[in-house]
């Protein structure tokens, strides 16, 4: 990769973040506005203005917290989003990281942001946190199983596992019709692990705020954009994964990746404002009984869709 | 010296620091995710190495057992939420005798070893050809190693959980009395005439 391409790549996956996790916020405003009928001054500046005022804020103290992973865990959130924004294809020639292994990556980068969770939650030593903790890795783990069956059936068609392969495996027909359960599954993936409207068990009202219930200042704001930036990564990836990427008619490669990313943020946004709530246990018992052989069914299905 | 040596040198003082760290620590979650912050750096060498899968493979498996390692640990011990000092070592005399005797050994095979010079052939698929070991010749061994492993984690789990920290787990969880046969020591009994009170 010459030096050229590497300040490309390394500034268009920055950019992507800084826009994109601004876009998510944006528009959870504005869809929140309208379903409440709360109008609020001006919905593009209100982001800004929150972001603003959590910057200033002062930083809350609990007593013996592990301060280090305090503040390590919403950084590396948000760098565990960047690594899987960098996997996302922009054009046929443009790819920030194409490893070989793109797919098992993203499958990686769902159970460390698990662990970065609970540290989250667990270094406080604060009550509420904690239990927000132990609820998501109880979850998460639940999660996870489901989205690596779909992505192994989005490698099977494309006989790769990197996701540029997976891409342009999607010239004539896109995994969403190929896959129908595909997609569906995999949003629901997204919410969880960005825990994000009806799966936001951890920072939840029962719990007080949960893991998020002793944090201010700039903490909070970080957590806040690492939730937001996870959102979008997980946009992207489904984008790539079932939408044909960067694939379309007309306009560009990276136009339509876009386009087709923001389209995901805004159904998951209003699904996430739509959803009512469930309760966390019995949301465990539908992820195993439900959606794992759901999972199990899309992977059957397309694996005989390769066979055939 | 190339950006593929600093960065294994940046890792490999990454893994042995954070090794190292594992033992120094006085919680138990602490020392799992020092010990998944040494395994990721290893991940990292491996990608070095182009074992591409293995080492993306490493970081999943390491995140998920770590996790789950921490997560039992706190479950099966006295320190709930695993933030109390505690003593991560035992034995360690024998540990310390171990520990030299294995990195010398390890040492002695790396400093006097004699390695093969192989180049990697041109256009070979790391994946591809790991896959097909993986699922060709060596399936028999893998899956009896993997179905053995699953059916030792259950094992394991019902012959230690059975057992619970007051007793049998099938008669539910009582805790010891602060006198001999008396009340257990944080249930109080529940007073039952509690809004019979309030109308006097």
């Amino acid at each position: 990769m010459t030096n050229t391409l590497l300040v490309a790549s390394v500034g268009a996956v920055l950019l992507a973040m800084l826009f994109g996790i601004y876009c998510v916020a944006a528009l959870d405003c504005a869809v929140e506005a309208r379903i409440t009928g709360r109008h609020r001054s001006n919905t593009l500046l209100a982001p800004l203005k929150s972001a603003a005022r959590l910057w200033y804020a002062p930083h809350n103290q609990t007593e013996t917290p592990d301060m280090p992973a305090w503040r390590l865990a919403p950084i590396l959130y948000l760098m565990l989003a960047a690594m899987g924004l960098a996997l996302v294809p922009w054009s046929r020639g443009f790819v920030p990281v194409d490893l070989t292994t793109g797919i098992v990556f993203w499958g990686a980068i769902e159970p460390l942001a698990t662990v970065l969770i609970f540290l989250k939650g667990w270094a406080p030593n604060a009550h509420f946190p904690l239990l927000g903790a132990y609820r998501y890795v109880a979850l998460g783990l639940s999660y996870i199983l489901v989205s690596m069956f779909v992505l192994i059936g989005v490698a099977l068609p494309a006989e790769s596992l990197q996701v540029s392969a997976v891409v342009d495996a999607q010239a004539e027909m896109w995994n969403v019709i190929r896959q129908p359960l595909g997609l569906p599954l995999f949003l629901i993936v997204g919410l969880g692990v960005s825990f994000w409207g009806p799966l936001n068990f951890i920072d939840a009202d029962d719990l007080h705020g949960g893991a998020a219930s002793e944090d201010s200042g700039r903490i909070r704001l970080l957590w806040k954009m690492g939730r937001a930036a996870m959102l979008l990564s997980f946009s992207a990836i489904a984008a790539s994964a079932f939408l044909g990427g960067w694939q379309g008619p007309w306009l560009p490669g990276p136009v339509w990746l876009v386009l087709k990313t923001l389209t995901i943020v805004l159904v998951l946004v209003v699904l996430g404002h739509r959803l009512p709530r469930l309760a966390p246990e019995r949301f465990v018992t539908i992820a195993w009984v439900v959606l794992l052989p759901l999972a199990f069914l899309d992977l059957a299905w397309a694996g005989v869709e390769a066979l055939l | 010296m190339s950006a593929v040596d600093i960065t294994f040198y940046i890792n490999a003082a990454i893994a042995i620091y954070a090794g190292w760290r594992v033992f120094v620590t006085d919680s138990m979650v602490r020392a799992s995710f020092f010990l998944l912050i040494s395994f990721l750096a290893v991940g990292v060498i491996m990608l070095l190495l182009a074992a591409v899968y293995l080492g993306v493979a490493l970081f999943f498996m390491m995140a998920v057992e770590m996790m789950v390692m921490a997560l039992f640990m706190v479950m099966f011990m006295m320190n709930p939420a695993g933030l109390n000092p505690m003593k991560m070592v035992h034995q360690e005399k024998v540990a310390i005798g171990v520990g030299v005797v294995a990195f010398a050994a390890l040492s002695a095979v790396a400093v006097f070893g004699q390695f093969p010079s192989r180049p990697i052939p041109e256009g070979l698929q790391p994946v591809v050809s790991l896959g097909h070991e993986l699922l060709g010749d060596s399936m028999l061994v893998f899956e009896s190693a993997g179905v053995t492993l699953l059916a030792t984690m259950i094992a394991v789990v019902m012959l230690t959980s059975h057992r619970g920290r007051y007793g049998d787990a099938n008669h539910g969880s009582r805790p010891p009395g602060l006198e001999p046969g008396g009340d257990p020591a944080d249930m109080p009994a529940e007073a039952e005439d509690e809004g019979h009170h309030h109308h006097h």
